[in-house]
């Protein structure tokens, strides 16, 4: 049996395939970034980390990048838990950190709770002035014997008030040039001197947060990475989102798709714009095979790796696009239509994602200056 | 229905595709396309995807689209197109092996070439062909044309040939007059679209090649030219295009690969992949236009060579259907009214 046959056949046995849900009924949500209170944010984490559990215990937890794909194709077949964001967070980009950075304590205390989500963890790295300039954070964090006191304030933390842990990138040397004297730290959330509230964003809802950090004592046993070493830590970190950002955008402009679909008639306009779509929506998911082959026949992939991110987040501007001309007024003013009005959550978080993780112009100085080889710019 | 459903592996280069990549790059580099013996003498490129039975060496489509992504990036063997993709797959798709045993071996031997002339205005009275077919790729030259008249294939050797002045030189064009030529049968124009599907794969693998070639001269030319007292590739003006270009180039080639995979397992998703390939000419087009704006004064000039990839690259745009054209096909295939 292939990779994919074993996991459909295992998850058949924990699951029920999702209902072919007719159009037109069921649930509509088409959130970028959902609208949860605190209280439902908690539940909905709750309801994940139950399954988590179920699927790391039956051996399914803590695959290859390449498996974890895999997998993940056939699990969408499956009604099982929605996956917050905090998620993929703790599974594909910290945990990752901590396998290639951590210490071999550190990885006995932290990769199992970590990949089975008993733990979840969230990325306390942007500050008000230190956002595209990651590297210029000031929150500091000073040496008193087996540990370390933090003080400093971060910005737009998403999953801060579920997150059991949070990775904080602070300045442990201020006197040498700025990537050199970071440290990264793994924080209790819970701890004294963490106060964390919630930022209401462009949708309406609060999925990020602002956290404080007041006199909060770290040990030492919990810094990751070498003192001084944290700006590789976090690009590591970085990297690893940029990888696991490929697939953004995918639902819902296959749900747009379908929308265009359920019309009772098309234009030649709206018609092409919507093959369009599609079109972008296989490329998308082409370039992330091209990547999950590469990685499978054991070799490194090339530039495919690091363009998912942009093609990502036009093909979310194509999708909103898209639904306006489809729905016009029926997007803007709520009929109380099923499948209509619903939209605006995408509409309103596509944005959200050629901001986070970094800028859409940031990635593309990356992909100049890292994969094409250009030069810096002359004064950094 | 989700697409796409092959194999992801199909996706990814073998190590002896690389081989060939790297093999025809420096027989291109060396001799340019016109050594059509030579072609076939030194490096069996007609037979790749012929079957042994008939002459060739029976790999398949994917190897014949390294070397026709060499050739767009070197902008030659123009032969390539119309005899070893559009004509060679034309009969084989036919089912008629008198036929194929008649023509391939000498495609692959590189003593014959051939072309087809498909959609045009051409019928059979008392047994010849008479009639028009305009855009006919290496129509004055080809030894054998392939034409489509009143729902079947014929082979026709006579036939009168103008030559069109083309916008893209290295892409000779010709206006096929029949007036009462002789033809044979070869079977059902049905295969038609199938072929087309094919020429779109193809012409994919060629827009690769020339966006490759674009990018890879830019990059370098950003890079040592200097004003303001700095490389111009240090500007982050210029760096933003060119990495809005590269995940163009991405794209391309993803929908290249696929197309290429579909055609090589003669699989199913194929006219879905080969309208896709609307993404190769969308980025050609932004990558010549890149090409000559960040060249400056010298982009311009009729030496430098990035006037040959512009006009290649707007030429291919309506080859074998516009954007516009494949992507009302795909529409259609997906049911989207
Ligand atoms: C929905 C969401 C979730 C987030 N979640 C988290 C999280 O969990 N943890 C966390 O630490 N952070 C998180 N962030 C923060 C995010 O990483 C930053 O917002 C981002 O890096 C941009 O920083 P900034 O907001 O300070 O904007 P700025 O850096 O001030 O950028 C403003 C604008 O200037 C442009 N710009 C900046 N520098 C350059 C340059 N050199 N060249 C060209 N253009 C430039 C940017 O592209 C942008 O358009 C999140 C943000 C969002 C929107």
């Amino acid at each position: 049996m292939s990779f994919r046959e074993e996991a459909r056949a295992w998850l058949s046995t924990v699951a029920d395939r999702k209902p072919e849900a007719a159009w037109g009924s069921g649930d509509d949500s088409v959130a970028v970034f959902e609208n949860w209170t605190e209280e439902e944010e908690r539940e909905h984490t709750a309801r994940r980390q139950d399954w988590e559990r179920i699927r790391f215990d039956a051996g399914w937890g803590a695959l290859s990048p390449f498996h974890e794909h895999l997998y993940r194709t056939e699990e969408a077949a499956f009604d099982v838990p929605r996956r917050p964001e905090i998620f993929p967070v703790t599974q594909q980009l910290v945990a990752p950190a901590i396998e290639l950075w951590g210490t071999e304590e550190q990885k006995d205390r932290w990769l199992r709770p970590m990949r089975r989500t008993d733990e979840l963890a969230c990325q306390l790295f942007s500050e008000t002035e230190a956002g595209s300039d990651l590297a210029a954070v000031r929150t500091r964090a000073v040496r008193d014997g087996d540990r370390w006191i933090l003080n400093g304030h971060k910005v737009w933390t998403s999953g801060a008030t579920v997150a059991t842990w949070g990775v904080a990138v602070c300045r442990t040397d201020p006197d040498v040039p700025k990537h050199a004297g970071i440290t990264v730290f793994l924080v209790r959330m819970d701890a004294p001197g963490v106060t964390v509230r919630p930022i209401r964003q462009m949708t309406g809802g609060a999925s990020f947060n602002e956290v404080y950090l007041d006199d909060l004592v770290v040990p030492d046993t919990d810094r990751l990475g070498p003192v001084g070493q944290g700006w590789r830590v976090t690009l590591s970190v970085l990297a690893a989102e940029r990888l696991d950002s490929g697939s953004l955008g995918l639902d819902n402009a296959d749900r747009a798709i379908e929308l265009a679909r359920h019309q009772p008639s098309l234009t030649g306009v709206e018609r092409q714009q919507t093959a369009e779509l599609f079109v972008r929506t296989l490329v998308q998911r082409l370039i992330g095979l091209r990547v999950t082959a590469t990685l499978a026949a054991g070799r490194a992939p090339g530039a495919e790796a690091s363009v998912g991110k942009l093609y990502a987040t036009e093909t979310m501007r194509r999708t909103s696009d898209l639904v306006l001309r489809l729905l016009g007024p029926k997007l803007v003013a709520d009929t109380g239509e099923w499948g209509t009005f619903a939209w605006t959550e995408h509409l309103l978080g596509a944005p959200g994602y050629s901001i986070a993780g970094g800028s859409d112009e940031i990635q593309r100085t990356i992909l100049a200056e890292r994969v094409l080889g250009l030069p810096k710019e002359p004064s950094r | 229905m989700t697409y796409p459903r092959i194999d992801p592996a199909l996706l990814v280069e073998t190590p002896e595709q690389r081989e060939l990549r790297s093999v025809a790059r420096d027989f291109f580099t060396e001799h340019g396309g016109d050594q059509w013996k030579r072609m076939a003498g030194e490096l069996g490129i007609q037979g790749l995807a012929i079957p042994e039975d008939y002459g060739g060496s029976g790999y398949t489509f994917a190897e014949l689209a390294v070397v026709l992504e060499e050739a767009g990036r070197a902008l030659c063997a123009v032969k390539l197109l119309p005899t070893v993709v559009l004509a060679v797959h034309t009969l084989l798709y036919s089912g008629n092996t008198e036929a194929c045993a008649r023509y391939l071996p000498g495609i692959a031997d590189g003593t014959l070439t051939a072309t087809v002339a498909f959609g045009g205005d051409v019928h059979v009275r008392d047994g010849t062909l008479h009639g028009t077919v305009d855009y006919v790729l290496d129509g004055a030259d080809a030894d054998l044309v392939l034409v489509s008249a009143d729902g079947q294939i014929f082979a026709c050797e006579s036939v009168t040939r103008t030559s069109r002045r083309v916008l893209d030189e290295t892409r000779p064009q010709a206006l096929l007059e029949f007036r009462s030529s002789p033809a044979t049968p070869v079977g059902s124009a049905d295969v038609v679209p199938r072929v087309r599907d094919v020429g779109r794969a193809a012409l994919a693998a060629e827009q690769v090649g020339g966006i490759g070639h674009a990018l890879d001269a830019t990059v370098s030319y950003v890079e040592q030219r200097r004003q303001f007292g700095r490389p111009i590739g240090s500007f982050q003006a210029v760096k933003h295009r060119l990495a809005r270009l590269l995940v163009e180039y991405e794209a391309a080639r993803s929908a290249a690969a696929y197309a290429t995979a579909c055609v090589a397992t003669e699989s199913a998703e194929l006219p879905v992949a080969a309208a896709a390939t609307a993404v190769c000419s969308s980025a050609y087009q932004l990558a010549t236009a890149e090409y000559v704006q960040l060249h400056g004064g010298i982009g311009f000039t009729w030496e430098h060579p990035a006037h040959r990839y512009v006009r290649r690259a707007r030429s291919s745009e309506v080859l074998f259907g516009t954007t516009q054209d494949r992507l009302t096909d795909l529409a259609a295939v997906l049911g989207i009214a």
